[in-house]
């Protein structure tokens, strides 16, 4: 076990040591500093304010090699912006925003509470629904209850989330007063009303793919043999499901949850920015417009760390669940 | 497990009656709280940088000026505020003027732990002259980078002070030292002086009639040397750029500048101090217009009170327009623009329509002194001056292509002005019932000059194929796309092949900066109502290829900029008048930029909001304005009751449609 | 640029074509074609439907200059452009469907109840910009997935069948790319690469690149072990023989269910692009985006934003229907219960 999970990490420190090369190349090698220094400082500031400028959000080095210094000497290396790039990221030192030079690690910090106060009730609501939902159309399959919400499902996944959440502003928030359009107040007595409608417009959004997934699941678990051993021995419906056929279930339905936890973090972008929350992707939004490259680059970083550790515990949660993984 | 259900149904109707849309908590609803919105976040706070309306919202209220604007009286007039008089220029020998202030007594800055403790036990200290001479240092100063560094040229000194620190800074150590003594080392601005206390003296070089109109806006606040030197970003300290400490009526409370804001009433304003109790700038106005209190703009009531009226002003970001104005409907703002959306159900004819109406709304219109332009690079070899009597025909024919008064209604709902030349109503020079002849919507005649100038329906004869011209924009919205779009077909029209080049905004200046664009469209409000501030845009030495100025047409008329020096510095009498009409005929002919409108101002306010004028100019204004909490309340009840009866519906339907599965079951399975 | 398209479309015809010869011989994807035709006749004809709408909008010639088409000529026009006019067609500014007088302010219309949806702000007939973005969609969804589906299965099969180095690397580079959640890089590269309809392509297909040789790979690796496989190595047949004949068939149903999913998902995710600005110009989303404010005027003006969303539903559903359908088909549990 102590081996495969050696492994297993060593691997993931591999992989985000190529996605920061990746990141590197997008947003150093590609884009023009000198254009993110005006857009940041303005148009008629001197040549010595744009280096100024530079020099503090770590725009100023050669890229790969620093030609002022020798063959011999590690600084030809180390003082790139390749080398500088590396350190930072993975000492968690993130700099300042290009747009208007606060840090970003504070920003993240800000940002965190308000995503996770909107993408834990997302998941969790989304879970016990399209689940409870799962299990119901899997218990009575074949009839028209269980053809109907394939319909449904069908429908609802075509439609693209935008529209969901156009619609949902529309009706709830405007015509039918329930809860306010957009917002956010931290504030413990009132957050939830903000939350309400987000959570709401996304578990609907997405539980048409979940549902679907789900049901073939629990069918195949429902063919099973243990299941009909325990129905012959009288075992009420609800118990059938709920104790067993869901608990064994649980493997496959453990890796998606597992996979699915990164995105808690990088916040639903479309949701906070239509809602107004002022979360990661709400920040995310506002980088991509505000031409943030240091803050886009961030978040993408801090999504990609996020995936890679969902990923590594995805596999350590199949290890403990199914031996054959880990002696395999 | 059909119990489940029942259960989990009746939870979903219990929680049903807990539904409400009111974003603020139900404590304040009390309070004299004023709720308004914003929609960009502030970059700065720094009042010798923030030039934006959103930082001008916070330093506007937060900072005192030495000079302000009257609240009611149009056209605007300048009065009083932390000086005790508005200063006459002194002429002094060899041609400079200087202007005397006298700061009040009584003025303190906000408490702060920037500040020692001092006078009765607060972190605060008495506003002396030094003061401002420190904030004018500041926008003097090249490492602050102030966007108007060049409006104070003529200060006695400024180049020269901003030159010497570059030379000092360059020195060992010196960097290091606080703003303060650095300034102090490189023996202040010769311009500014400070005679002790209470007394500023400001002389120019030369003579400049618009410095007046700087010392109502922020750059010329006083700042304080202790909160620069105090709030520089280091040990969890703010930067000052993030934080206000200001002698204003209202202090900066809360500032969470990408979500929300709010100020609170300063107790300690000089307007209470019983000294300042005539203050023009800490009472009401003791003189109302009749009209305004005729059409409830104004409570005659508050004639000579006390400033500022309302406790706190809270402050929250709606980055889309839909969700803003449907929570104003709601009630949850006091007041707002109209959205292009709504206007119809709002706006009927020229007043509110009467659903509106009858939610006791108040609408207020206003022109501002602003102008909306397509520009031509007059440096471009087809469209500029190397085209010669041809790029002019060009210009004139593609001028009078355009219908201003249709791109107004179909983007603005009409709420605005067609331009005839670039100067807005309400400011010197601008002629009432004047029509520009080019700016009359004319296609028969643009196409007769537009084949005057050699392309016959828009053919370059050279080419044999339709003249491609080259429309570089820089907002990549859908609603700015369609914008566009109109002018680009106005052109078409008549005959010329037009290329929308929508980029980003970085590519856009890359392609100003290179000289690579042919048509923009831009706009400009004015910082003062004078028309200096408008006609500067167009001199040869602001010219963007020359020294990266606001020139952005690149126009250099020689005897335009002879006008224009002439003008400069004029009282507003008949030679000031007669020298305008030259230099508007001057680019009627040329058509450097297409005048396409000025932009009305629509400010709709609930019942509750009182004493709300719009001001055209940015400036301070919360501290003239009332709200009544219990009217607000009343009303925002009445408006918001949710509608219940669509959710027990659906709960209905879902137990209706699932039954008889549920009870077939059932059956089937004894 | 239209002799581009011209040239692609060309291109396009002539592969399907050459389809329509290879693939009846085969009685595997003859039976496979005719039963999928049995079931979903609605679905094909639908997604035939845009398909020559797609056709129709990518042929393009221009037209000489002269005095009667002065405002037209000098600008490729396509056929769905020739059929509409939509320049003679053009109104003042919004009218509601098959109307005759305009929404705002009652004047009558210059083309009557010509409409069938209506006209937008610009006075732009809503069924001709429905139509224009067919192709649009169709370029994200299709021609993305039909340029990177090569190149990701030249990786993936090669990963799977040599093994070893190969197969680490391509793995590895897999793992990188998907290690990035799908919305956030998309959104860098465009922000990188800037605005345009080649950069928003060559941005999905970088994104989308990775599920398409995931699945490559994973089947090659299980088939390199089938006994045929074996066998036809003994007999010495050569690799490329063993991967034309024996692999590339054989991972070719899950390549199609594969497209057509993806082909949904990019066009989805095009319009979330095109609210934050950076997506394709007339496309769906985009005319979702700036009709998304129409909805709050009152009365509210529906048809801009009807029409896109329906024509972008039917379109994504039949997709889904027809992957669906495929998936059923192709798997013999299915087919054998006669289902």
């Amino acid at each position: 076990m102590a081996a495969f999970l050696l492994r297993r990490i060593g691997y993931g420190l591999l992989t985000v040591l190529g996605v920061l090369f990746l990141l590197f190349v997008l947003f150093f090698a590609v884009t023009n500093p000198d254009d993110i220094a005006r857009k940041a400082v303005g148009e008629r500031a001197r040549p010595e304010v744009y280096a100024q400028w530079k020099a503090n959000h770590g725009y100023d080095k050669p890229l790969f090699l620093n030609k002022a210094f020798a063959g011999g000497d590690m600084r030809r290396y180390t003082d790139t912006l390749l080398a500088e790039h590396y350190r930072r990221m993975l000492t968690f030192d993130f700099g300042r925003s290009d747009a208007d030079d606060s840090p970003i690690a504070t920003r993240l910090w800000q940002g965190a509470g308000p995503s996770l106060s909107l993408t834990v009730p997302l998941f969790i609501f989304g879970l016990v629904a399209a689940v409870a939902l799962g299990l119901f159309v899997a218990f009575f399959r074949e009839t028209y209850i269980d053809r109907a919400v394939l319909v449904l499902c069908m429908l609802t996944m075509s439609i693209t989330s935008l529209l969901y959440i156009i619609a949902g502003q529309y009706l709830v928030g405007k015509l039918l007063n329930w809860f306010p359009i957009s917002g956010f107040d931290p504030n413990p007595a009132v957050v939830a009303r903000f939350l309400a409608l987000p959570v709401l417009v996304g578990i609907v959004a997405g539980i048409g793919a979940d549902v679907r997934f789900l049901r073939t699941v629990f069918i195949e678990e429902m063919s099973r043999d243990y299941v009909r051993t325990a129905r012959a021995k009288g075992c009420g419906d609800a118990r059938v499901m709920v104790r067993h056929v869901l608990r064994n279930a649980l493997i496959p339905i453990l890796t998606n949850i597992v996979v699915a936890i990164p995105f808690l973090f990088t916040g639903a972008l479309l949701l906070e920015s239509f809602f107004g929350i002022p979360g990661l992707g709400s920040l995310t939004v506002e980088a991509i417009q505000g031409n943030d490259f240091s803050t886009l680059r961030t978040m993408v970083y801090i999504g990609a760390l996020a995936f890679i550790l969902g990923q590594i515990l995805t596999d350590i949660s199949y290890a403990i669940a199914d031996p054959r993984v880990r002696l395999g | 497990m059909y119990r489940l259900w029942i259960l989990a149904a009746v939870a979903c109707g219990l929680a049903v009656p807990g539904c409400t849309n009111n974003p603020y908590p139900d404590t304040d609803r009390d309070k004299k709280v004023l709720y308004s919105s914003f929609n960009e976040a502030p970059k700065t706070l720094d009042p010798a940088v923030a030039y934006t309306t959103a930082e001008h919202v916070i330093t506007g209220n937060v900072y005192d000026t030495l000079l302000e604007y009257h609240y009611l009286e149009r056209p605007y007039r300048l009065i009083p505020g932390l000086a005790e008089a508005v200063p006459e220029a002194k002429k002094l020998p060899d041609g400079r003027q200087s202007y005397r202030f006298r700061v009040r007594p009584g003025v303190l800055f906000h408490a702060d732990p920037c500040f020692a403790v001092g006078q009765a036990g607060r972190q605060t200290r008495d506003v002396v002259a030094a003061d401002f001479a420190f904030a004018l240092a500041r926008v003097a100063d090249p490492a602050v980078n102030s966007p108007v560094i060049s409006s104070f040229a003529q200060v006695q000194g400024f180049a020269d002070f901003s030159k010497r620190l570059v030379e000092l800074r360059k020195t060992e150590g010196f960097g290091a030292l606080p703003a303060h003594e650095q300034y102090a080392r490189a023996d202040g601005i010769a311009g500014v002086v400070a005679h002790g206390d209470k007394e500023l003296e400001i002389v120019l070089a030369e003579p400049n009639a618009q410095i007046l109109y700087w010392f109502a806006m922020p750059f010329t606040t006083p700042i304080a040397w202790e909160a620069v030197a105090y709030y520089d970003g280091k040990d969890g300290r703010r930067h000052f750029a993030d934080h206000a400490v200001g002698t204003g009526p209202y202090r900066l409370a809360l500032y969470e500048k990408q979500y929300r804001f709010t100020l609170e009433r300063n107790d300690a304003w000089y307007g209470s101090v019983p000294a300042n109790r005539d203050a023009p700038g800490a009472v009401f106005p003791k003189v109302i217009d009749p009209q305004d209190i005729a059409e409830a703009r104004i409570d005659a009531s508050y004639a000579g009170r006390q400033l500022p009226f309302v406790d706190r002003v809270k402050f929250s970001r709606e980055r889309e327009d839909i969700p803003r104005f449907n929570k104003f409907l709601q009630g949850y703002y006091d007041d707002g623009g109209i959205i292009k959306e709504s206007f119809d159900a709002v706006v009927q004819g020229d007043r509110l329509s009467p659903a509106m109406q009858a939610r006791g709304m108040r609408l207020d219109k206003t022109v501002e002194p602003s102008i909306y332009y397509v520009g031509f690079n007059m440096e471009d070899p087809v469209l500029g001056v190397p085209a010669g009597e041809r790029g002019r025909k060009l210009r004139q024919a593609m001028s009078l292509a355009v219908d201003s008064q249709q791109y107004l209604e179909l983007f603005l709902n009409g709420r605005g002005v067609p331009a005839q030349t670039l100067l807005p109503p309400g400011i010197f020079g601008y002629a009432a019932g004047y029509k520009n002849p080019f700016r009359q919507y004319d296609v028969a005649r643009a196409r007769k000059i537009l084949a005057e100038a050699g392309y016959r329906n828009g053919i370059d004869p050279a080419t044999n194929t339709r003249l491609k011209l080259s429309f570089d924009t820089s907002a990549t919205t859908a609603s700015a796309g369609l914008q566009f779009e109109y002018l680009a077909r106005a052109w078409r029209e008549i005959g010329l092949d037009i290329e929308i080049n929508a980029t980003t905004y970085n590519q856009f200046q890359d392609k100003i900066r290179r000289g690579a664009y042919q048509i923009f469209i831009w706009g400009w409000l004015a910082d003062f109502p004078d028309p200096e501030n408008f006609l500067f845009l167009l001199e040869c030495q602001s010219a963007r290829s020359k020294s990266g100025g606001p020139n952005t047409a690149n126009f250099c008329d020689k005897e335009f900029d002879r006008l224009y020096r002439e003008m400069k510095d004029l009282p507003n009498n008949e030679q000031r008048a007669r020298l305008i009409s030259r230099m508007l005929a001057i680019l009627e002919r040329e058509r450097p930029w297409i005048e396409l409108y000025h932009l009305e101002n629509f400010v709709l306010s609930h019942a509750w909001l009182v004493n709300s004028k719009p001001m055209g100019i940015s400036a301070p204004a919360y501290k003239y304005k009332d709200v009544r909490p219990e009217l607000r309340a009343r009303l925002q009840a009445e408006w918001n009751a949710p509608v219940r009866w669509p959710l027990y519906l659906v709960l209905i339907l879902v137990v209706a449609v699932t039954a008889p599965a549920v009870r077939t079951y059932y059956r089937e399975r004894l | 640029m239209h002799w581009v398209s011209n040239a692609v479309v060309l291109l396009l015809v002539l592969g399907a074509i050459w389809l329509a010869r290879v693939v009846p011989r085969e009685r595997y994807w003859r039976e496979n074609a005719l039963e999928l035709w049995r079931r979903r006749r609605v679905a094909i004809a639908v997604i035939a439907a845009y398909l020559l709408i797609g056709l129709l909008d990518s042929i393009a010639w221009v037209d000489a200059a002269s005095e009667a088409n002065a405002l037209t000529s000098g600008r490729p026009a396509t056929i769905v452009d020739r059929i509409f006019k939509p320049e003679s067609l053009k109104e003042a500014s919004y009218s509601a469907p098959l109307a005759s007088v305009s929404f705002y302010g009652g004047q009558p219309l210059a083309h009557p109840g010509a409409h069938l949806l209506g006209t937008d702000l610009l006075g732009r007939d809503v069924v001709y910009r429905t139509l224009k973005g067919v192709r649009v969609a169709l370029l994200i969804g299709g021609l993305t997935s039909l340029v990177v589906i090569p190149i990701a299965l030249l990786f993936g099969v090669s990963a799977g069948y040599w093994g070893k180095r190969i197969d680490d690397a391509v793995f590895f580079a897999m793992t990188v790319l998907a290690s990035v959640p799908n919305l956030l890089l998309l959104i860098a590269l465009i922000m990188v690469l800037g605005k345009g309809t080649v950069q928003v392509c060559v941005a999905l297909g970088v994104t989308g690149w990775v599920h398409f040789c995931r699945i490559a790979r994973g089947e090659t690796l299980k088939l390199r072990e089938a006994d045929y496989v074996a066998a036809a190595r003994a007999l010495g047949v050569s690799d490329a023989g063993i991967i034309r004949r024996h692999i590339l068939p054989n991972i070719a149903h899950l390549v199609i269910i594969t497209f057509a999913l993806s082909f949904t998902a990019l066009v989805l995710s095009e319009t979330i692009l095109s609210y934050l600005g950076i997506g394709l110009d007339g496309s769906w989303g985009q005319m979702i985006d700036q009709a998304r404010n129409e909805l709050s005027r009152t009365p509210v003006i529906w048809w801009n934003l009807a029409g896109a969303s329906i024509a972008l539903f039917t379109l994504v559903l039949s997709v889904n229907i027809i992957a669906d359908a495929m998936r059923d088909v192709i798997d013999p549990r299915t087919r054998r219960e006669g289902r």
